[in-house]
């Protein structure tokens, strides 16, 4: 007898989907992520539109990770038209990416992740014993959100980033007040790493054959934009032949398409970025890298939790490092005019849950063809064997403990449902 | 109030950024001596739709037939509903389009392929329940959840704003993006409440918050604006329909412009 397992609708991650594992007496018989949220049309919806208001309307795919849709879009625009913004200018939209990067780490590692570990159903309970923790979540995510409150506009759909720049600057005083929150906020990373370093010896998902996909990252700096993507087997290709090489195909219990490289799943995100790209890792997060580096197992998704926290490390102190770069080279000015030719730009940059694709042709001012891939597209498909293959190993346990392991290995893809689904094209 | 308010917070088709809005308060710690939360599948596991509460937060458009049921059915274990943010209250950016109706919109990103869930063009919430309270924006402020739980916790009743985006403009002393940068903002047409949030940054406004209320939001003044600027009626149109589609008074009030005009 075959007895489905199902977990409706998977708390604690963005957006709705659902897990279904059926197990019989010889073992898992099918697992399935079934993806349930309504569609939106994205791509549809914008393509005859002013390029300026579609802009406005892309980073509206998903809120945890508005500032990378946004940024990314804006890239492919840029290129699409033919316009390179200024070194400085480049640097300020890292740091409101950087923002993004710290609020969507903190979040998903302490409010999202943690409670698992801890025994808890959700973060809020955790107060009265691990205050410090929550204390320490909210002090980061407040720093993540007022980088893109400065910089961006608002911590959640920035609009203060627009063609050839931004609206507006932040103030000396307020890149100085940015500095000293993010100084008192390393120590905060650092205990994220020393706290996660911990649980990370808790559950295994050990897949030999995995692949990483991540940025070649521009000027050899660790983090989200490049030019070329690396593949962890060697391989390399330019951006713009992204489809060549990311492959999607349709499955029928999906909103979402599912995506293949080389005809198999592979991986996107902090932990791949760790595997492609360490050796660009610089001052203390190199420390705590080389101290903890037999935990960053390329081979199991549970470690992708422990290269968010290390990367918390990482983009604090290249915050520092950009802010003081901006304001040795003050004042900087916030906006050059950018003339709208027609063109085709991609744009792949890191979001903080892996690779995003924007791939945009502008005609006469308007949006002609606009192809958008997220992160969480790109994981489903390893997120679903990953899934099997941790049912595999306990589809003779107690069944809601099969439940809380299957929601568990989804959500070390801090996966982004909406994301993935409001931006299939089939 | 001696018991503690019961909670939920839903979701149907969006970002997400709403309940994110509201999970990233620093001020929700405060509030959980005061609510119990029965469901919120964004923080608690042990959620259950089924459950009965005093205030039921909704963010995200209808887009599905399982939405309409789920819907209707959270409204009938609700005291109070409150629509929450651009999709709830006005279908959302994923109305932007909606004149191309459901099926050209299917073709463009999904071909011919068949899903097991039924779609629908997305819709605010009104257009199937009854909605007691909205908080505006995409996503709304902080202190629009704070004004609106805190009025009511101790048993009065949140107000509506009915004033535009261009009051807040004026009392910062932002120069007027309108008048004298030239550029479309939707300030004079949209719900204030954001501090004038996109102005401040020189950033034309997209009108997030939505058309303001009471019928005073004068689609046909900004027209006519904007018309004498050069824009066309499509444009004019496509602008004010990113958060404004499924607004009864647009279109009509935009055509006598330039009817009139004619």
């Amino acid at each position: 007898m075959y007895i489905p397992i199902t977990v409706d609708h998977i708390a604690r991650v963005e957006g709705k989907g659902g897990v279904e594992i059926v197990v019989g007496d010889e073992g898992v018989k099918e697992v399935k992520l079934n993806i349930i949220e309504g569609p939106r049309f994205f791509e549809a919806i914008t393509i005859g539109k002013k390029l300026e208001e579609a802009l406005a309307v892309y980073p509206r795919i998903c809120s945890f990770c508005s500032a990378a849709h946004k940024l990314t879009a804006l890239e492919a625009a840029e290129k699409a038209v033919g316009f390179t913004p200024r070194p400085e200018i480049q640097d300020l939209r890292d740091l409101l990416y950087i923002g993004d990067m710290i609020e969507s780490h903190a979040l998903h590692l302490y409010l999202l992740v943690l409670p698992d570990y801890l025994g808890y159903s959700n973060p809020l309970a955790m107060v009265d014993k691990y205050k410090k923790e929550i204390e320490y979540a909210m002090a980061l995510k407040n720093i993540g959100s007022k980088i893109m409150d400065y910089l961006g506009s608002r911590a959640i759909h920035q609009e203060n980033a627009i063609l050839g720049g931004f609206g507006k600057l932040p103030t000396k005083a307020q890149f100085e007040e940015m500095k000293r929150e993010l100084k008192e906020a390393l120590p905060l990373a650092e205990y994220t790493v020393e706290l996660f370093s911990k649980l990370e010896q808790y559950e295994e998902v050990n897949d030999d054959e995995i692949v990483h996909m991540a940025v070649k990252p521009r000027n050899d700096v660790y983090g989200i934009y490049g030019d070329y993507i690396k593949v962890s087997d060697g391989f390399e290709f330019p951006v713009e032949e992204y489809k060549k090489h990311i492959v999607e195909k349709v499955v029928e219990h999906s909103f979402a398409k599912h995506s293949f490289y080389k005809g198999k799943p592979f991986m996107v995100g902090a932990l791949s970025r760790i595997v492609n790209n360490a050796d660009l890792l610089y001052g203390k997060a190199k420390e705590l890298y080389n101290q903890y580096k037999d935990l960053f197992r390329y081979n199991n998704c549970f470690a992708n939790n422990f290269a968010q926290a290390l990367e918390l490390v990482y983009f604090v102190e290249r915050a520092i490092d950009i802010i003081e770069e901006a304001l040795a080279k003050w004042p900087i000015k916030e906006r050059d005019e950018v003339e709208i030719r027609d063109g085709f730009g991609v744009s792949i940059t890191e979001a903080p849950r892996g690779l995003v694709v924007y791939a945009l042709e502008v005609k006469d001012g308007r949006v002609s063809y606009a192809d958008i891939i997220t992160p969480t597209a790109m994981n489903l498909a390893i997120m679903e064997r990953h899934v099997r293959m941790m049912a595999e190993k306990h589809w003779q346990d107690d069944p809601e403990r099969l439940k809380l392991l299957a929601e568990m290995t989804t959500r070390a893809y801090d996966p982004c449902i909406s994301c993935s689904v409001h931006v299939v094209r089939i | 109030m001696s018991e503690k308010i019961k909670i939920g917070f839903y979701a149907l088709t969006s970002c997400y950024g709403c309940q994110l809005q509201f999970a990233m308060m620093d001020e929700i710690l405060q509030l959980l001596d005061k609510a119990d939360i029965e469901c919120w599948f964004m923080v608690e596991r042990n959620s259950d739709e089924d459950k009965e509460v005093d205030i039921a937060f909704i963010e995200g458009s209808v887009s599905t037939q399982e939405e309409v049921e789920l819907v209707r059915k959270i409204r009938e274990n609700s005291k109070i509903v409150i629509a929450v943010g651009s999709c709830a209250i006005h279908g959302g950016v994923q109305s932007w389009d909606k004149d191309k109706g459901l099926s050209e919109l299917w073709k463009t990103v999904y071909g011919d392929a068949h899903v097991k869930f039924e779609p629908k063009m997305a819709e605010p919430l009104e257009k199937y329940i009854k909605v007691d309270y909205k908080l505006y924006g995409c996503p709304p402020e902080k202190k629009d959840f704070l004004y609106a739980l805190g009025a009511l916790l101790v048993g009065s009743w949140p107000e509506d704003i009915d004033y535009p985006v261009c009051v807040e403009c004026r009392i910062r002393g932002n120069p007027c993006i309108l008048i004298e940068k030239g550029e479309p903002c939707l300030g004079p047409v949209t719900v204030a409440g954001c501090d004038a949030r996109c102005p401040a940054f020189n950033v034309a406004c997209i009108g997030c918050r939505g058309a303001v209320g009471y019928d005073v939001a004068w689609f046909d003044a900004l027209a006519l604006e904007f018309k004498k600027k050069g824009l066309t009626k499509e444009e004019i149109l496509e602008r004010m329909k990113i958060f404004n589609a499924h607004n009864p008074k647009l279109e009509e009030m935009v055509n006598k412009v330039f009817e009139e005009g004619e």
